[in-house]
């Protein structure tokens, strides 16, 4: 099968999966719910395999690492977000943050599929040619993704206290166990994007440019990012902030997170204009 | 005073009010363009560019006021350090092993159990339990009672120290690297060597490629070839490129650039003659190469090379820019040094010259290509000698794996208090640790489980 097949049967089966959670989340409310849950995460995994077939596809004709470009990496950041999904559901049970997060997923999947992307293989410049692409990137952008689920778990905090505080039933998931799964995420997200974004980022920088930090709009806007990472980790662990005001620092920290990715690239020039 | 200045120095509000203004002034450095000619700051902002560069907003990250902002963070995070350090470290090493069977039992996983030993075998029973799961075991007999304290990975209260070390080596390299770093770059000209500045060694150009993808237009890779020349002799060759550098002495040699001098292109003319016999010979040369062609004993002499050709109202040729807008050749045509055509041909419009000479008018110079592919001139080599670097490794390695012992080597500590009554001890707990309670309560509860086993 071509990439774009591959691609395609990814994008349908994440579609199955986010009809599946949409089902769980507001109409199915009987006996077996747990069965239907179980149906979303499989879908959602046969989604994550093709989708994998699809970037190794990819890697395989173009000779180098799947995400060099923006069609690329978004596709990468969609794996990863999913595959970051599956991890955390399968360690806290979160079937409820499905729907939100295949809606998440398919955005970032249409957003690369879409014409604005250019999809051709293009070769390789000579300053992205080296190993430190493949790890720089992918586990930058595995950080990101633990960050989205902290994001989406956050987003479902604010509106499971808010229903807590009118006293109503928590359902389902509590909103003291969603802070908490929030702050696992950012626990496994923020040393990944400590590595991946800076540490490897000014290995690879010293290696290629000579110098391991160039104030570069990119790492600005990283430094930024972990700034606020390290702000919530501070407020969190040191002065026992929790619940809303840490919900509200890990959404920010994930906007700024994106803006890193991809705003820095559309709007502010600088040396990490290759996508 | 002293005091107050201290307290306030190692606060975590001061660390938390200066990470957000350090983000917000960071956020404006990137909308502003930095360190760009005074000029394009007036054509953008107009009025308003004298203010942002009397703010130094125009070099936001060199400017000494942002440069304040993060050493007063550094110094922020070096008292908070540790102030919070030395208690720790009596934690450690001198704990002050109390405990209250009220406090006790307040925490979440604890729990109270009456055991049919003796103080003394129950205290060796707790022991027991402890190291059977790791834990290092302290004791304290107090009034008629013994306290006993287990406790594993206490490097995970280090965690978040070990972070701030990091960092600090990580500052401690970065003001090394602005002090002391020193870069230049070499224009380097094929098979001429050119001394390294500051570093007493000399390095040539042996050759310099460029490698083309397929398709002929994207630049795969530029390779250098170099060699290191200490007082006269050859020390070392190597091929560079992007991303693999050649370190020799503390300095490191990167591939930056390439300089193509247009103006030497290899060019490719073709000379027409109309006059029976009819004959027409392409051939390829660089401005200042003359050629002979065969059996006609003509030479043909590319003089000047202009890439878009311009000519001004004084009649002076000169090219507008490097691009290939208007490429012209200025040629001659010449037999036993008698000029036959002289003057300018264009490579887009072949029907058209600028050419004088009439003996030979039956014979035609005509522009043709300009030849892809060839290799560029200059090599751009940047030397750079940084002694902050190693400082930097270490305290990325110190960051990372302060990271993974704060996150995931979270200490545990379980407080026993036993009161002997006669022959009889009760025997209370209490497991402590802030991080991954999920593992500590199933821990507790095992513990827990092997001491009721023994009653």
């Amino acid at each position: 099968m071509s990439e774009t097949t591959l691609f395609k049967v990814a994008l349908a089966l994440y579609a199955c999966a986010l009809a599946i959670y949409l089902i769980y989340q507001f109409i199915y409310q009987f006996r077996g719910k747990e069965k239907l849950g179980l149906a979303g995460w499989s879908a959602a995994l046969l989604g994550l395999l093709s989708h994998t077939a699809a970037l190794i596809h990819r890697t395989v004709a173009s000779g180098h690492a799947p995400f060099t470009n923006m069609y690329e990496s978004l596709s990468f950041l969609a794996w990863a977000c999913l595959a970051a999904y599956l991890v955390i559901d399968r360690a806290f049970k979160i079937p409820r943050a499905g729907f939100l997060f295949l809606i998440v997923v398919l955005a970032l999947m249409l957003l690369a599929n879409s014409p604005l992307m250019p999809k051709e293989i293009t070769p390789l410049v000579p300053a992205l040619q080296s190993y430190w692409l493949w790890l720089h990137v992918s586990i930058t952008l595995l950080g990101e993704a633990f960050f989205a689920v902290a994001f989406i778990t956050s987003l479902m905090y604010l509106a499971a206290a808010s229903r807590e505080k009118k006293g109503g039933q928590p359902s389902g998931l509590s909103a003291e166990k969603l802070d908490a799964i929030s702050y696992r995420c950012v626990a496994v997200g923020f040393p990944l994007f400590t590595l991946g974004g800076l540490v490897l980022g000014m290995v690879w920088a010293y290696k290629a440019w000579g110098t391991y930090w160039s104030w570069d709009p990119k790492e600005v806007w990283s430094l930024i990012t972990w700034f606020i990472f390290a702000l919530y980790l501070h407020t969190r662990l040191v002065m026992g902030w929790k619940g809303k005001r840490s919900a509200v620092i890990v959404i920010i920290g994930f906007l700024l997170a994106l803006f890193t990715y991809f705003g820095v690239n559309y709007l502010l020039a600088g040396l990490h204009s290759y996508a | 005073m002293i005091q107050s200045i201290l307290r306030f120095l190692s606060s975590v509000k001061l660390a938390i009010t200066l990470i957000i203004i350090i983000v917000v002034v960071s956020v404006l450095g990137t909308l502003i363009p930095q360190e760009r000619s005074v000029g394009e700051y007036y054509g953008r902002y107009g009025g308003l560019a004298t203010l942002l560069m009397r703010l130094q907003l125009t070099n936001l990250y060199h400017s000494a006021w942002y440069i304040a902002l993060l050493a007063l963070l550094t110094l922020n995070t070096v008292t908070c350090t540790l102030t919070r350090l030395s208690p720790k470290l009596r934690k450690t090493f001198r704990p002050r092993l109390e405990a209250e069977a009220k406090t006790l039992l307040a925490v979440k996983d604890s729990g109270s159990l009456k055991m049919n030993s003796n103080l003394e075998v129950t205290a060796a029973a707790v022991r027991q339990a402890l190291a059977g799961r790791r834990y290092k075991a302290r004791q304290r007999a107090e009034g008629g009672g013994i306290i006993i304290f287990g406790r594993k990975k206490v490097l995970g209260w280090f965690g978040s120290d070990i972070v701030h070390l990091g960092l600090l080596v990580i500052l401690a390299g970065t003001l090394i690297s602005s002090l002391t770093g020193f870069r230049a770059f070499l224009k380097l000209e094929k098979g001429k060597a050119q001394a390294v500045p500051r570093a007493g060694f000399e390095v040539r150009l042996d050759r310099f490629d460029t490698d083309y993808y397929p398709d002929r237009h994207n630049v795969k890779d530029w390779k250098s070839r170099l060699t290191v020349i200490e007082a006269g002799r050859d020390v070392r060759s190597e091929v560079i490129e992007v991303n693999r550098p050649l370190a020799h002495r503390g300095f490191v040699l990167y591939q930056s650039s390439y300089v193509q001098e247009i103006k030497s292109s290899l060019l490719v003319l073709e000379v027409l003659s109309s006059a029976p016999p009819e004959r027409a010979q392409t051939v390829s040369l660089r401005p200042g190469q003359s050629v002979a062609l065969d059996k006609t004993g003509l030479t043909l002499s590319l003089l000047r090379f202009e890439p878009n050709f311009v000519r001004d109202n004084g009649g002076l040729i000169s090219s507008r820019s490097e691009e290939l807008n208007n490429p012209a050749a200025q040629v001659t045509l010449s037999r036993a040094g008698e000029n036959l055509v002289s003057g300018w041909v264009f490579a887009r419009f072949p029907e058209f010259s600028m050419t004088h000479g009439s003996k030979a008018s039956d014979t035609k110079v005509i522009f043709r290509d300009i030849q892809p592919g060839i290799s560029p001139d200059f090599s751009i080599i940047e030397a750079a000698q940084d002694k902050g670097v190693p400082l930097i490794w270490v305290g990325c390695g110190l960051l990372m794996a302060g990271l993974c012992i704060a996150f995931y080597w979270p200490t545990r500590e379980v407080r026993f208090l036993l009161e002997g009554k006669k022959d009889k001890t009760v025997v209370t707990a209490a497991a402590l640790g802030s991080k991954n309670r999920e593992a500590l309560s199933s821990e507790f509860i095992g513990l827990w489980k092997a001491l009721k086993d023994q009653t």
